[in-house]
């Protein structure tokens, strides 16, 4: 008995060194989630469908196609990034389509083309914290947030997970006060995400439903986005995911808005 | 009857003791669930209820509608804040002000908490509208528009502060609901998860503005917050008025009767005919509603009728037997006959009130039914056990002095002068009678239905302020809610499917005439038509796979053409729907009866605006109903998406227009429903859509209607019961007529009086009909009964009328004078409606019994013939 107790201390303290030097810099561990969740590959192209459905039950469709590509940087960080939405559903507002230029150093750049009404206006947004098109994901969540608005902190850590809380710099700008983040230690996708408000209530919340290994790259493609506060939930399927398409540069621009590039949406 | 009071008179002291033991049972019963709900769960509480909406039943259509578009539209009962400032040349849109409106709105977001099951109570933070949590749209520079919150954050300057008022004024939706339309105010619009959190989530928000240090006023008002302000004032009428009622009373007696001792009794009969009638009330499960919160004040008066004859006469009568057991009998053998029928015909006149489709107005007029017959039984046989109780001795020197004469007292000479008058002036009286009654149906016919709940508060009352403040600035603060929505759809999936077929067959694009005759296959595997688009819709995707570059599009095109034959049932998309729904919201503005109008058809025409660079011209529909499609996603890109579903529902076959209006009155509202439908009539809407009112001030107007027929239809029920009984009692048609035409009579004055001096017809007043008829009755029971009694010992009416208006008519004065001050307390009530009540059920009462003293010797006389035809026969 008194041997099998020493064994458990010596494994113990054996094992302290090893706990104190997996403990990872929570930088790195934002920065590595940041890139799985939005920086796979060159390129990318996937069909996503969008189920919205309120508190009552009532659902709405969307469906598009999302054009990704990223610009390459000098230090080989991610930096700026396009993407190109294609509207295909619901059928009233086909051929819509919204664009995004993300920069690293201001305010991203939004446009919308409305082909009934012939418009390509530019979106100028307070904030990126509006709903994507009625649903319960906001723009900044389709297109990630960047990683320094916020000061992140490790909290725990499991076998599984990291468990990141991150608290904005500029609480102004944002309706929560705080989220979670529960980040996968092995593929390091965010599995879960919480936001809470200023009385530690969970106003809403990301899962992600399905992971497929797609191309080499953990992909999310199912995922489901609640407001806990409305009721109403939206989840969004992936398919026909693609990577290191070739995207060519110029269809990220006003003309292509116009005129779709048919070859990448079909 | 006399059995009972005789052995009442026998056994007095267990009657007492088994009225106190009632009491006490009923407090017990109705205290103990009340104060200790936990232990004593099987027992019903004392619930209060201060909802107008249960003016109606909980099934009635009108309701269940309101509460399904309520949900459809996810539209809740509203707390509604304005702020005005007075001082600042800006009004409250200066920095300071603004500061605060912030402060508050982030403080009104967290009155939340969790209740016993575990349901969050309090504010929806969420459908919170105020200048920080509502979204501005509008147009920067060339080619761009902008989203963002309308006050993000307080302003740092009155600069800052008055952009906020002009980008809010900008937007139709905005200006005049939550700025008021000379910009110098702001509303808040604080949702709420029930109406029964009202009182809490209030409180919170006057604690918080009570931090704030400035000369802006705050006005807290909205439906749920009158509500909980009833449930208050209604105490009030029970702890001031009741109590005034039974000490006013009691002053009364004592000077009619002179002895302390002997009062008491009455007073016992009516606090135990209250206590045992609102013991059972509470029991049973119902609830102290504005209504019931009157039983205690009718049932106080009407409790103390009889008790008055039996001690009028028994005060009279005393100084002849000198013995209180022979009195009594005396007493009871005289009364009881008509104290019995007095009773039964007030009970009637209040039982009619069941007949009515008001559940509160139900459960008033069967409890006051059931007090007034406890109060009979109580009277006849504590009274006497109460009289037996005393001491003999107590009643030496008791009683109407009889060796001075009758006639010393005023009241006994005023009444025979009366009486002699009613002879010698019979026609006179009559003819003044055909003269009033023409005046009163000149009257009746300008009365004026009309209510309005908020105006049942004193005009002083801070709700009336409130509302009086910010009706002058904003929109409207009352609400009323008209949905669209198309007809249903019933087509046969296989007939929807036939017809897509044809259509695709007859279609110039090719792939659509190719796929045409899959059709019919795909039909029998789908279960409905959303099915049937997309397995076809799948269809199509499968052969553009393969198609080439060139088809593409083509395949393209033929793929939008399915998708869209699902949304063609989304009829409020369509440019021509919303068109007309801006005609109607304009007919409607035009009317003067709605402040302001807010629809999707708003919406349309705002985004489309601001993506046209904010240019005035393009406030209007787009054309397509693909630009509407449009315009609309581009809304839902906002802050606040879910701000769309409050105007339309998802599926876009039924829509909602949010109408302000600045006056709650019943009145207005009939009005605007009239017009409406005549909009409808005149300008047919478009794809068969129909339309439905719902919102509280439209529910209101619906059970005023059912009160207003429903109080016809009980007094109709009354008058003829009680004439029915009046026949039965006198055993004689003539008597029976005779015995209604006083009440008949005063009725028809005061109704003749409320139209001539413009009262509203509202709640009170349609009550006091029915209630009234039963009360008003027994004057002329007493007098005739007594009369007929008399006359046999009289050769004719001259001298029979002597005795009549001797100690008869002396007990219906003293009644006509304890009751019609016993109901004055009703004034010292701080809301309207109890003072009506008071005012004209005092009113009817004392007219009543005028008109029983002069109309019936007036009718007596002209027609003694007829009426002592018998009598006449039988002595000759």
């Amino acid at each position: 008995m008194k041997n099998l107790v020493k064994i458990l201390i010596m494994s113990a303290l054996w094992a302290l060194p090893a706990v104190a030097q997996e403990t990872p810099d929570v930088m790195d561990i934002v920065e590595k989630a940041n890139h799985v969740s939005y920086y796979k590959g060159d390129d990318g192209r996937a069909k996503v469908n969008m189920r919205i459905i309120d508190a009552q039950g009532r659902e709405r469709v969307r469906a598009f196609i999302i054009l990704r590509k990223d610009e390459d940087t000098a230090d080989g960080k991610d930096g700026k990034q396009k993407m190109y939405v294609y509207f295909n559903k619901p059928a009233d507002v086909k051929k819509m389509v919204f664009m995004v230029v993300k920069n690293m150093d201001r305010d991203d750049d939004r446009w919308l083309y409305l082909p009934a009404l012939d418009l390509v206006k530019r979106i100028a947004a307070s904030d990126e914290r509006t709903s994507f098109v009625g649903s319960h994901f906001f723009y900044e969540d389709v297109s990630g947030r960047g990683i320094d608005e916020d000061n992140h902190e490790l909290l725990e850590q499991d076998e599984t997970y990291y468990i990141v809380k991150s608290t904005p710099k500029d609480p102004k700008s944002v309706e929560f006060s705080y989220y979670k983040n529960w980040i996968h230690k092995s593929t390091f996708l965010p599995v879960k995400t919480e936001y809470y408000d200023g009385s530690d209530q969970k106003i809403r919340s990301y899962t992600a439903l399905k992971v497929d290994m797609i191309a080499g790259h953990p992909t999310v493609t199912a995922s489901r986005m609640e407001n806990h506060e409305s009721g109403g939930k939206t989840l969004m399927n992936y398919s026909a995911v693609k990577y290191d398409v070739g995207l060519p540069d110029e269809i990220f621009s006003e003309r292509y808005l116009r005129k779709a590039p048919r070859k990448y949406l079909r | 009857m006399i059995h009972i009071s005789q052995t009442a008179t026998r056994r007095p002291k267990i009657f007492l003791w088994a009225a106190s033991l009632l009491s006490a049972i009923m407090i017990a019963l109705v205290v103990l669930p009340s104060v200790w709900p936990a232990s004593f769960g099987m027992l019903n509480a004392l619930q209060i209820d201060t909802d107008p909406e249960n003016m109606l039943s909980v099934d009635e259509p009108v309701r269940v509608f309101h509460n399904e578009q309520k949900k459809t539209f996810s539209l809740y009962d509203m707390v509604v804040v304005g702020v005005i400032n007075e001082d600042h040349p800006q009004g409250v849109f200066n920095a300071s002000t603004l500061g605060d409106v912030h402060a508050l709105t982030e403080f009104a977001k967290t009155i939340q908490w969790q209740d016993k099951s575990g349901q969050t109570q309090g504010v929806i933070a969420i459908d919170l509208m105020a200048p920080s949590t509502v979204d501005n749209i509008e147009t920067e520079g060339v080619g761009t528009v902008r989203f963002e919150w309308l006050m993000k954050e307080a302003p740092s300057d009155d600069l800052e502060a008055l952009q906020i008022r002009n980008k809010a004024q900008n937007l139709p939706l905005l200006n005049g609901t939550i700025v008021s339309e000379d910009g110098r105010a702001v509303a808040l619009y604080i949702p709420i998860t029930t109406k029964n959190v009202s009182y809490k989530v209030v409180q919170a928000l006057k604690s918080k503005i009570s931090e704030f240090d400035s000369k802006d006023q705050y006005h807290v008002t909205g439906l749920p917050v009158a509500q909980d302000t009833f449930g208050v004032e209604m105490f009030i009428q029970m702890a001031i008025s009741a109590p005034m009622a039974m000490v006013l009373i009691f002053l009364l007696m004592w000077y009619f009767f002179k002895k302390v001792s002997l009062v008491v009794s009455p007073m016992i009969v009516a606090m135990v005919s209250v206590i045992a009638t609102m013991g059972l009330l509470v029991m049973t499960g119902n609830t102290v509603h504005i209504m019931s919160s009157m039983i205690p004040i009718f049932i106080m008066p009407i409790a103390v009728l009889d008790a008055i004859h039996i001690l009028s006469d028994f005060y009279d009568r005393y100084p002849v037997y000198k013995d209180r057991k022979k009195t009594i009998d005396h007493v009871m053998r005289e009364l009881s006959a008509p104290m019995f029928f007095t009773t039964l015909t007030t009970a009637v006149g209040f039982a009619s009130l069941a007949l009515t489709p008001i559940p509160p107005v139900q459960v008033f007029g069967i409890f006051v039914a059931t007090g007034v017959v406890l109060a009979w039984f109580f009277t006849i046989t504590l009274v006497p056990a109460y009289i037996m109780l005393m001491p003999e001795e107590k009643f030496s020197g008791f009683g109407l002095d009889q060796s001075a004469g009758e006639n010393n007292s005023l009241m006994a000479r005023t009444l025979h002068g009366l009486g002699r008058v009613t002879y010698s002036g019979a026609k006179l009286i009559i003819l003044m009678v055909f003269i009033l009654s023409g005046l009163a149906w000149a009257g009746i016919t300008k009365i004026s239905i009309n209510d309005n709940p908020v105006k049942w508060f004193a005009p002083s009352h801070e709700i009336r302020v409130a509302d009086r403040a910010l009706n002058a600035r904003f929109a409207g603060t009352y609400m009323a809610y008209l949905t669209l929505g198309a007809p249903e759809d019933t087509k046969p999936l296989d007939q929807f499917a036939s017809e897509l077929a044809q259509s695709m067959q007859a279609h110039e694009l090719l792939p659509l005439q190719d796929m045409s005759a899959g059709v019919s296959s795909l039909v029998t595997g789908v279960k409905d038509r959303q099915e049937l688009i997309e397995q076809l819709s799948a269809a199509l995707e499968l052969r553009m796979d393969i198609v080439s570059d060139e088809d593409w599009d083509m395949w393209d095109d033929a793929l939008t053409w399915v998708g869209s034959q699902l949304s063609a049932g989304e009829v409020f998309k369509s440019p021509e729907v919303l068109e007309y729904m801006g005609q109607l919201q304009d007919y409607l503005q035009e009317t003067g009866l709605v402040g302001k109008s807010n629809s999707l058809a708003d919406v349309v025409k705002t985004v489309h605006r601001e993506l046209f660079a904010g240019d005035e011209d393009a406030y209007r529909i787009p054309a397509s109903r693909r630009a509407v499609a449009e315009t609309l996603i581009t809304y839902q890109n906002s802050h606040r998406p879910q701000d769309l579903w409050h105007f339309v529902t998802p599926d876009y076959t039924k829509t909602n227009m949010w109408l302000q209006l600045k006056s709650g009155d019943n009145r207005d509202m009939s009005a605007l429903i009239e017009k409406v439908d005549q909009f409808f009539l005149d300008n047919p809407a478009p794809d068969g859509i129909g339309y439905g009112w719902f919102g509280l001030t439209y529910i209101n107007v619906i059970w005023q209607d059912k009160m207003v027929s429903g109080m016809a239809k009980a007094f109709i029920g009354s008058f003829i019961i009680v004439l029915v009984m009046m026949v039965f009692l006198f055993r004689s048609l003539w008597w029976g007529i005779l015995a209604m035409v006083p009440l008949t009579f005063t009725i028809g004055m005061i109704y003749g009086l409320i139209g001539w001096i413009g009262k509203d017809y509202d709640m009170p007043v349609a009550v006091l009909s029915s209630l009234s008829l039963g009360l008003a009755v027994d004057y002329a029971i007493h007098f005739l009964v007594r009369s007929r009694e008399m006359h046999k010992q009289f050769p004719d009416w001259k001298s029979t009328k002597e005795a009549v208006f001797g100690e008869p008519a002396r007990a219906i004065t003293r009644n006509v004078i304890v009751v019609g001050v016993g109901f004055m307390p009703l004034l010292a009530a701080p809301l309207l409606p109890y003072k009506t009540v008071g005012v004209f059920i005092s009113a009817i009462l004392v007219l009543a019994g005028i008109a029983s003293l002069t109309i019936l010797p007036a009718l007596i006389r002209i027609f003694e013939k007829l009426l002592f035809k018998t009598k006449t026969e039988r002595t000759s």
